[in-house]
């Protein structure tokens, strides 16, 4: 008898216990510890993993680079020459900007990143990266991609740090549509997409617009992009829209990212 | 010598699941490693010397996972609090065939409470049909292959033992 209401006062203080550990991520100092236990042995690991990877690619692939690379020269001139117009077009951005006093979006100090390790469970969507204090991360920061934004600083250890992705379902990203700025937050649903939630049915959104962050949150910098729309349904008896986002970024192969370090410079041009 | 053994287990397999099987492309994901690692502790070791472990080992998990703190840990004691109820009705737990069906099961049930955890959180687009086919093809996996390492920790652990007593036996006759 003892026995059993032990069992059930246990199970009654685990459940509570874990749904209170749910409304907010913690590990209790715990994280920082065991990050810095594990990660140096991950990081061997996952470099063992590519260097093969890479004398697979360098060695074996070899009667194929031939053939690539002929293709490539061509491609190469091409290149070129939009480079060359490109440059045109960023010196003349450069110079309207300075002529209307703009302020650049991306001022930030960044951060390379390696990524070492994924989430233990399929359920949760964090890695973590090869970068922590010592390298100026700190907890809350965003992490980026040249293709989107990736996620955010949970958890740092001396040399290391753990990221949530914007796909976990715990991450939320205030979000514009960028052809019509409608505004609503992105967030995670723990797969290969995410859901644009609160967007009104008023505002214009249609399968395809590209979904951007608008620097409200003052976590990510403004203007980042998120993803695209892929699915949008209308209930009658709903007020917002039910939008579905692909995320440009493929976590799937997500390797190397860039966290902004500089945020303060960030916030100030977020509420400018 | 014993915890040893064990931590160097733990980390073996905590790295192998965490850098490694993720990178791997395996259709419905393959399923938690330590459950296999937690089923041996319940069925084959005792009490004192494996339960801090077990507790250990789901705090470290639950450090590096993105989940609620405590999921792992609950997850991983239950388990190992079941696996050592069975230990008591059936009478030979070292056989395989039991060994596969606990592995399995523990599998399933820690994809449920991870299932529930997320429901109690709000609703989840992400259990869906497929999610049933997932953890189905997890529990196959676990069916198969956890009595295999079952079988190796038992055997590594016997393997060290030895090693480790015809090393001090030595050094006493040195």
């Amino acid at each position: 008898m003892v026995i059993i209401v032990g069992v059930i006062v246990l199970i009654a203080v685990n459940i509570i216990v874990l749904s209170l550990n749910a409304r907010r991520y913690s590990t209790l100092g715990l994280g920082r510890f065991a990050v810095s236990f594990t990660a140096p042995f991950q990081e061997l690991a996952t470099r063992t993993m590519r260097f093969s990877r890479e004398v697979w690619r360098d060695y074996f692939y070899l009667v194929g680079v031939a053939r690539e690379n002929h293709g490539l020269r061509g491609r190469l001139d091409q290149a070129a020459e939009k480079n060359n117009q490109w440059r045109e077009t960023e010196l003349a951005n450069a110079r309207l900007r300075d002529l209307l006093n703009f302020q650049k979006t991306i001022i930030e100090q960044v951060v390379a990143a390696e990524v070492i390790s994924r989430d233990p469970s399929a359920w949760f969507k964090t890695v973590i990266i090869d970068k922590g204090r010592a390298d100026g991360v700190a907890k809350g920061l965003p992490v980026v991609m040249p293709r989107g934004i990736a996620g955010q600083v949970i958890e740092v250890s001396s040399h290391y740090s753990k990221v949530m992705l914007i796909i976990d379902r715990n991450s939320a990203v205030d979000a514009l549509v960028q052809r019509t700025r409608a505004r609503g937050i992105v967030k995670g649903e723990s797969a290969s997409w995410c859901r644009l939630q609160y967007v009104l049915r008023k505002n214009d959104v249609h399968i395809g617009d590209t979904i951007v962050s608008s620097g409200l949150d003052g976590v990510y910098p403004k203007g980042l992009r998120i993803g695209r729309v892929s699915e949008l349904v209308d209930h009658d008896a709903e007020i917002f829209h039910e939008i579905t986002v692909v995320p440009f970024v493929d976590f799937e192969k997500l390797e190397e990212v860039l966290v902004v370090v500089d945020r303060r410079k960030h916030d100030i041009a977020s509420r400018r | 010598m014993i915890y040893f053994f064990y931590t160097a287990i733990c980390l073996g397999l905590v790295i192998a699941q965490t850098a490694i099987l993720s990178r791997l492309p395996v259709p419905g994901g393959f399923y938690d490693l330590l459950i296999p690692f937690i089923v041996y502790l319940g069925l084959l070791r005792p009490l004192r010397e494996s339960l801090p472990f077990v507790i250990f080992l789901g705090l470290i998990v639950d450090s590096l996972s993105g989940s609620p703190f405590g999921l792992y840990l609950t997850v991983y004691f239950w388990l190992y609090v079941a696996v050592k109820g069975v230990t008591r009705l059936v009478q030979a737990p070292d056989r395989l065939l039991i060994a596969a069906m606990v592995v399995a099961a523990g599998v399933l049930a820690e994809n449920l409470i991870f299932m529930g955890a997320l429901v109690m959180a709000g609703p989840d687009r992400q259990i869906g049909a497929h999610t049933f086919g997932d953890i189905a093809i997890q529990g196959l996996w676990a069916f198969f292959t956890g009595p295999l390492f079952i079988l190796f920790y038992k055997n590594a652990q016997k393997w060290m033992g030895n090693v480790f007593r015809a090393f001090y036996a030595r050094r006493e006759q040195g």
